[in-house]
């Protein structure tokens, strides 16, 4: 994927909420308001893409917590580059999610 | 609103995501299950209060399920994109089933163009009426032989029936008949009593509506075959009159090809007013059964004793009208499921050689491998059914046992090999792309057939994989064995277009 390659708002805003760590698909639906149908398939061509990338939690730790695992995602390289040239497109972008970290994964 | 609800709400749900993955390609399908259950439980945390059910909540959790389907159906669009291609190249499944098609449309053709195989075909719409059966002596085994008298017939009328409530006589003469055109030639005519194409439900094509005016005159009915070969296929013909013999008679219309299945080859049928003018002799009796006798479900052949009109009882053999009038249709469906039982005998039935691989195909290229043999043997069975016909009806002279012979024997004969071929060339094909497998080499020499294995190396043209075919089947190596090649093969093969990896 090319650097420059010119993602949609919407892709730009989920790209945005993963770095800013929104790990999880419902997470960012919550911070983006957007719903689930529109989501989930966005991550999965950011994923095909190789902008993000996705793990599965360890099955430990969600049993310690009582709780099915989560299936995280997060950056690659090319897809901070991708965010670097979309914020330049998309100026509010860092206004509406801003990027501070806001659960450690 | 109470707890008891919350289980229904989490099932339902939970059915609505696992419908949802039913979109999935199957080998994503796991995974997609997995993390979208795992978020469901996430959302329902955090939308739905503990304790208790709220529809505010019930209804953030529901639109969320319900945007699975788009994530499916976003998943199964990038997987259709990358579907394998067909072979194009020689040998194509496009190829083989174009070839079966013209097979098809050829044998038709043929069926077509020759009377017999066409009149075959036309008379399917006609079907026998039930409870009709032939009534002959108990000491003739062949039906064909004329065994009844119209005397006996005149017996069975003039006498309160329990058994049947109509009787049909005719017999078969040659006569002299004077055409409209002055032109005598000898046809074999059946006299028979009037109400015998009525029995028989006969179609009779150009009646005349009228005809009133000979009423005192038989009634001739010409076969297809004298229409056209004797009165050029007049469609006037109804009404003129005609000499049969010495007697006078007006055509009443034309009898469609193949319709006629009794005993004897008919150009004419002479329809007496009544059976008393049919002369002594021998003949052929068509009797209707009564409701009460249909109902008592006897069998297809059955033994009467009745008395003669010399007053001595005689044993009569009644053969079902349905039963001695095979059609040609049954007698292909019974030629179709011999061949299948025999198949195995001839063959190996399974193509699963290629479960010794590890890796598994897409349900959506087994299903079009499937489909494909499917479709093979759904084009085999006309081919079967047209080509026996041309075989049987090709020649009108022969009578209809020997007809329905070679009928049957060439229906299972083609049928049966026609499966194995559709067998054979199966397991001959690349599983993924359905194109014929070629390069054939000998690997192997028979004398190291203990230490090494010793057959056939066929190759697919998209680099899909090679079929190994084993020279003498050993218990370790017996049937044929398809290894898949990984996509770090393609630039190998010409039909680069054909190598993908979305097959598995």
């Amino acid at each position: 994927m090319a650097t420059e390659a010119k993602l949609s708002h919407t892709a730009a805003m989920i790209l945005q909420a993963v770095n800013a760590g929104y790990v999880y698909g419902f997470s960012v639906m919550e911070m983006t308001g957007l719903p689930s149908g529109t989501v989930y398939p966005a991550m999965r061509r950011l994923e095909r893409d190789e902008l993000i990338r996705s793990h599965w939690e360890q099955q430990s730790i969600a049993d310690a917590e009582q709780r099915p695992p989560r299936k995280y995602y997060k950056l690659t390289r090319t897809g901070k580059m991708t965010l670097e040239s979309s914020r330049k497109r998309y100026p509010l972008l860092a206004k509406l999610i801003p990027s501070e970290q806001v659960e450690s994964v | 609103m109470t707890l008891q609800f919350a289980p229904v709400f989490r099932g339902g749900n939970l059915g609505l995501l696992r419908l949802a993955s039913l979109l999935v390609p199957g080998q994503h399908r796991e995974e997609w299950w997995r993390e979208w259950r795992s978020e469901l439980w996430h959302v329902r945390q955090a939308c739905t209060p503990q304790g208790s059910v709220s529809w505010k909540g019930e209804r953030e959790v529901t639109a969320f399920c319900l945007g699975a389907f788009q994530d499916a159906f976003c998943l199964r669009r990038e997987a259709g994109q990358k579907k394998v291609p067909l072979a194009t190249t020689k040998g194509s499944a496009a190829q083989c089933m174009f070839f079966l098609v013209t097979i098809t449309a050829v044998s038709y053709g043929i069926a077509l163009l020759c009377p017999g195989v066409r009149a075959e075909i036309l008379s399917l719409r006609y079907r026998v009426p039930q409870n009709l059966t032939m009534i002959q002596s108990a000491r003739y085994s062949q039906d064909s032989v004329p065994t009844i008298s119209a005397e006996q017939v005149r017996m069975w009328r003039g006498r309160k029936q329990q058994i049947f409530d109509g009787f049909a006589f005719y017999q078969i003469v040659q006569k002299p008949v004077l055409t409209g055109s002055q032109e005598q030639v000898a046809l074999r005519v059946a006299r028979a009593s009037s109400n015998l194409f009525e029995l028989l439900s006969l179609p009779v094509r150009f009646a005349s509506p009228g005809g009133e005016a000979h009423d005192d005159m038989p009634k001739l009915i010409l076969s297809d075959a004298v229409w056209k070969r004797e009165f050029g296929e007049d469609p006037l013909v109804s009404g003129r009159v005609v000499q049969v013999g010495l007697r006078r008679a007006v055509v009443s219309g034309v009898a469609p090809a193949g319709y006629w299945r009794l005993p004897g080859k008919v150009d004419a049928w002479l329809l007496e007013p009544d059976v008393d003018a049919v002369s002594d002799g021998a003949g052929f009796v068509v009797a209707h059964l009564t409701p009460s006798a249909a109902q008592e479900r006897w069998s297809e052949r059955w033994r009467m004793s009745a008395p003669t009109p010399d007053g001595t009882p005689d044993d009569f053999l009644c053969v079902s009208l349905a039963e001695r009038t095979r059609e040609s249709w049954d007698l292909f469906l019974f030629a179709v499921i011999l061949a299948f039982l025999s198949l195995p005998a001839t063959t190996s039935l399974p193509l699963g050689e290629y479960r010794l691989s590890s890796r598994r195909l897409s349900w959506s290229t087994r299903l079009r491998r499937w489909t494909f043999l499917g479709g093979k043997i759904a084009l085999l069975l006309p081919i079967v059914y047209l080509v026996s016909l041309d075989l049987a009806y090709m020649r009108t002279t022969l009578d209809t046992p020997s007809s329905q012979y070679i009928q049957l024997v060439s229906s299972f004969s083609i049928c049966l090999f026609g499966l194995r071929w559709a067998l054979r060339d199966q397991r001959q094909r690349c599983p993924v792309c359905l194109g014929k497998l070629t390069h054939p080499a000998r690997v192997g020499q028979p004398s190291r057939n203990f230490l090494a294995w010793n057959g056939t190396e066929l190759i697919c043209v998209g680099g899909h994989g090679l079929l190994h075919v084993p020279e003498i089947p050993t218990s370790w190596f017996s049937t044929q064995r398809w290894m898949y090649l990984d996509p770090s093969w393609e630039i190998l093969f010409p039909e680069s277009g054909l190598v993908s990896t979305g097959y598995f």
